[in-house]
């Protein structure tokens, strides 16, 4: 073995000397038969001669002598692998255009997949995970609802208490708490858990300990916190001293009882919890919302999982379910607060409301981001099918092209298997450094799809990382590997069998026939591919471009916006009250500010505060019937430039007793229809005690949209916020006179100087927060865009290609048509005819394919059909005008041929 | 070429090594650590390269012939019956 070794590292390195060797020891063996012929009465130069004939050639001996060392293969893969970067840098056209169809292949799928497997595949980073599921109640709530995977504490408690699927149930609320100490204080997001929550996710601790039932027993009497990794690290620099003391959240001292393990940042992936809090603590971390103590069955606010017992499947366990929901739903159906908020046609829709399960890692982000992440990954899928045709292409007009090479090495000798060897090597360098620009591609295309995909301060903590997906990056380069085998290889072996004589003597035999018949059908492929994604790009294009030119029914330039808490700061109702009322003082008086807006709900973030309403003759609604509500300030309509149709808007002096409201136009149709809304009345249905009307109409808004751009918008009641009995968040709108993000930092500066303690939260231009909602559209626009534009460049250059090679083998045929009569226009048409053959072929198959698959994309667009005229129109001119021109530069070339030097070709 | 030469008297001509197939098989051979070689002066006075068994090479000779005259005499066993 170490004898075979040494061998093996003479042969590598010490090649030059053991060649040296070999051949002294030939050059004697030469001279001893020549001596002997000589003595046998030969002349000198005859000997010679034959004693080099008798042997076979000194060359042929080295040889196979070297043939037989054990570094044989090292010595020929380092010959392939010379020559063949030098047949590729030798042609660096066809290297580049090849090397970044790989890549793009290669990278676009890779880094598409990650971030689909990362944002919306991946479970939760628990034990066992695939066992974790959610509980949730499925159909129509009636109460309050904190989202649609909630349910209420006691129901909780019910399930927990009476099930006989899980092994263990927990639940969890996330919360937006106040973090403060020293000179800093930030909004962090956290979670409120239950004692069961580690150790049935099977999570532990890296520092100290996790939190245990014992924590979570009475309410209020456990101030603990584990912190999540990634935060103690980040904003605690990895005190490891950090157990055992406290931090001040909500200006309630909790003392640290440990970190949890790495990579573990709650169950809500995309949005990182930094602390732990038992839900105990709940009055503490949310106060105003004491949804512990306030029992009310339809008070729907925890997210509730359980896991599965072993050998239960998810179905068994949601079917084993459905009695105990059943006898929940019985009970509750009697209690006065859902009489209050139901009616009595409630009844029987909420008596078939059943128990889901659901995998464990589901949530609101996954649920928005699967499809279009799903979209743009089936895009890249076109993608790759379109990169594998190309790359076919390349190389089958690339094997064609080397035919004649391949006849000269064979007529010099080279074995066929070398040949081989020698187009294999070539192809795998080919796809290695293809699949290594892609790999990088990937990686740079991950990071910065990551910063467009989430907001500034989650992408710093959520833990997706760019490092691209090992199975799929192994598929890809497989799938493109193949290609490149087949389409570089067979070639190759079908030319090693040609005559020799018939390649070398003749270019434009019939030996490459075949080949440009299936390199036609490739560009066609590559032409239904790409007017198939030209479509794609053109509808969602045209969708970002309708929802930005939507509005929102008021000017949004010049408008700052960003939220505090100061009830998070531990401030009671009056005290929080009146910070409000001088700030909104102060804040009027900064130069550059026109006016100041407070807005208790944010607009156009999907949230909205819904209510049923009742009046002297309606009563009552359904969620989706329902009027969205909000409590503003008395600046509030003439900072974002709503005007007041008829009556007023608040004043500072509108304090109560009495009641008011400021409506919309649709609000007054649908409730008051055909009376003068100013003046009327109506009240607001409470599950907790009858109500009667009693607020009064003072003021006619026009309609104006509230939760999102796509909506239209909805009946919508306004009320002084200071007439509201709590006060918790603020949303403050400032019309600005300049450039609005002039004044960023000087607004920062003096919110630090009003209260330092009370951080400001998502400072930014309306636009931007508009421009950020849209964020998932620009994605999916600006990549299907990309992925267009690729895909027509690469059929073009393919059917550039295979347009100059048909035009290459017929120049014979120009010539004589040439030579017979025919003028430059008819040899454009000839071949013009052949292009335009193809083109409309592959336009017709790309066509149909988008209109079988437009339906699938609708829910994705807005404001137009899947099968727009306009777009596919637009799509098949584009495609046309550039193959067209694309066939036209060889159709020319071939028409200013000379007759007699076409016909002088061969 | 002392051995090739050699061969072919042994065998009274029957088996013609040449040179193509001979120095491969030696210098695997080598390689197998079965021979050494050295450079010496042939009995014409000429500078040539002599090979020599190893002790490996011995043992692995006598278990080679051991094989072949197992399959020969099994050789000649078949064919006498038949």
């Amino acid at each position: 073995m170490i004898r075979r070794l040494c061998a093996l590292w003479n042969n590598v390195f010490r090649r030059k000397q053991l060649d040296r060797d070999l051949d002294e020891e030939l050059q004697a063996y030469v001279e001893l038969v020549s001596a002997e012929k000589m003595r046998e009465g030969a002349s000198p130069e005859d000997a010679y001669r034959d004693a080099r004939r008798d042997m076979g050639g000194v060359e042929q001996v080295m040889q196979s002598v070297r043939e037989v060392r054990p570094g044989v293969w090292l010595d020929r893969l380092v010959q392939d692998l010379r020559y063949g970067v030098r047949t590729l840098a030798k042609n660096p056209a066809f290297t580049l255009i090849a090397m970044a169809t790989l890549a793009l292949g290669i990278g676009a799928n890779t880094a598409m997949f990650s971030l689909l497997d990362q944002v919306v595949l991946r479970l939760l980073p628990v034990r066992d995970p695939e066992r974790v599921v959610i509980v949730r109640e499925t159909g129509n709530h009636y109460g309050n609802s904190f989202g649609p995977n909630t349910i209420s504490w006691p129901m909780f408690e019910d399930l927990r208490d009476n099930n006989q699927v899980f092994a263990g149930m927990f639940c969890r609320f996330p919360a937006t708490v106040t973090i403060s100490g020293g000179d800093r204080a930030a909004q962090i997001p956290v979670e409120l858990v239950s004692g069961s929550y580690f150790p049935i996710l099977g999570v532990g601790a890296a520092l100290g300990r996790t939190i245990a039932p014992d924590d979570d027993a009475v309410p209020d009497s456990q101030p603990v916190v584990v912190l999540s990794y990634s935060f103690w690290r980040s904003y605690f620099d990895s005190d490891r001293s950090i157990v055992g003391r406290t931090i001040n959240l909500n200006s309630y001292a909790m003392t640290v009882i440990g970190v949890a393990q790495p990579g573990f940042d709650g169950v809500e992936l995309g949005v990182p919890a930094k602390v732990f809090v038992p839900i105990m603590m709940k009055t503490e971390m949310t106060p105003h919302s004491d949804g512990l103590k306030d029992r009310r069955r339809r008070l729907s606010w925890v997210t509730a999982y359980g896991r599965l017992k072993p050998g239960v499947s998810l179905e068994q366990a949601q079917l084993s379910l459905q009695p105990l929901m059943h006898s929940i739903l019985e009970m509750e159906v009697q209690q006065p607060e859902f009489t209050r908020s139901a009616t009595p046609a409630d009844r029987e829709p909420f008596l078939r409301n059943r128990a889901e399960l659901l995998p464990g890692s589901d949530n609101d982000l996954r649920e928005d981001m699967r499809r279009p992440l799903w979209l743009l990954l089936a895009l890249t899928g076109a993608v790759l099918l379109l990169a594998c045709a190309n790359l076919a292409n390349l190389l089958l007009a690339r094997a064609t092209a080397r035919e004649r090479e391949f006849a000269v090495r064979l007529a010099i000798g080279a074995g066929r298997a070398r040949i081989v060897r020698q187009l294999l090597t070539e192809t795998l360098l080919l796809s290695t450094a293809g699949a290594v620009v892609g790999l990088a591609l990937a990686f740079l295309t991950d990071r910065i799809l990551l910063r467009i995909y989430l907001p500034a301060d989650a992408a710093a903590e959520f833990v997706v990382s760019p490092i691209p997906d090992g199975r799929v990056l192994a598929f890809v380069v497989g799938v493109m590997l193949l290609t490149s085998l087949v389409f570089g290889l067979l070639p190759a072996l079908r030319g090693s069998r040609t005559e020799i004589t018939l390649s070398l003597k003749d270019r434009s035999g019939d030996a490459s026939a075949s080949g440009i018949s299936l390199r036609r059908m490739l560009v066609g492929i590559q032409v239904a591919l790409s007017l198939l994604l030209l479509v794609g790009a053109g509808l969602f294009v045209r969708t970002l471009r309708n929802l930005d030119s939507l509005g929102p029914g008021f000017p949004t330039d010049h408008l700052l916006t960003f939220r505090i808490n100061p009830s998070l700061n531990g401030y009671s109702d009056e005290q929080t009250k009146s910070f409000y009322q001088r700030l909104d003082i102060n804040l009027q008086t900064m130069p550059g500010v026109a006016s100041v807006g407070f807005s208790v709900m944010p607009l156009l973030k999907g949230y909205a505060w819904q209510n049923a309403v009742l009046g002297k003759d309606f009563e009552g609604a359904p969620i989706e019937e329902q009027p969205v509500l909000n409590h503003v300030g008395p600046g509030y309509f003439a900072t974002l430039g709503i005007p007041i149709l008829a009556g007023r808007a608040f004043t500072a002096q509108d304090v109560g007793p009495a009641k008011y409201a400021v409506i919309n136009e649709s609000f007054a149709k649908q409730y008051f229809p055909g009376r003068t809304p100013l003046g009327q009345r109506f009240g607001l249905v409470d599950d907790m005690r009858p109500v009667s009307p009693d607020i009064e109409v003072i003021g006619l808004i026009p309609d104006k949209k509230y939760r999102d751009l796509r909506e239209t918008p909805p009946a919508q009641a306004y009320f002084p916020y200071y007439q509201d009995a709590h006060f918790r968040f603020m949303n403050i709108y400032l019309r600005t006179q300049a450039d609005p993000r002039q004044i960023e930092n000087e607004l920062r500066e003096r919110m630090r100087q009003f209260d330092p303690h009370v951080p400001v939260v998502e400072l930014q231009t309306v636009n931007e927060q508009i421009g950020l909602s849209l964020r998932t559209e620009r994605l999916v626009a600006s990549l299907s865009a990309v992925f267009g534009g690729l895909a027509t460049l690469l059929a073009v250059i393919g059917l550039y290609g295979v347009t100059a090679y048909a035009v290459m083998r017929r120049t014979r045929e120009i010539g004589i048509r040439m030579a017979l009569g025919a003028v430059p226009g008819d040899v454009i048409a000839m071949v013009m005819r052949e292009v335009l053959i193809l083109i409309g072929a592959g336009l017709a198959a790309g066509f149909l394919l988008a209109l079988a698959l437009a339906n699938l994309v609708r829910s994705q667009l807005f404001g137009l059909n899947p099968r727009d005229p306009l777009t596919f129109l637009g799509s098949v001119i584009v495609l046309t005008v550039a193959a067209g021109l694309a066939g036209l530069i060889p159709a020319l070339r071939a028409s200013s041929l000379a007759a007699t030097t076409a016909l002088r070709h061969e | 070429m002392g051995v090739s030469r050699r061969i072919a008297q042994i065998t009274g001509g029957a088996f013609d090594v040449k040179a193509g197939s001979l120095f491969p098989a030696l210098h695997r051979m080598e390689q197998a650590g079965w021979l050494t070689s050295s450079w010496g002066e042939s009995e014409t006075n000429r500078r040539a390269k002599f090979y020599a068994l190893t002790r490996a090479g011995k043992k692995q000779l006598h278990s080679e012939s051991e094989r072949w005259e197992r399959i020969s005499l099994a050789m000649a066993t078949a064919l006498r019956t038949t």
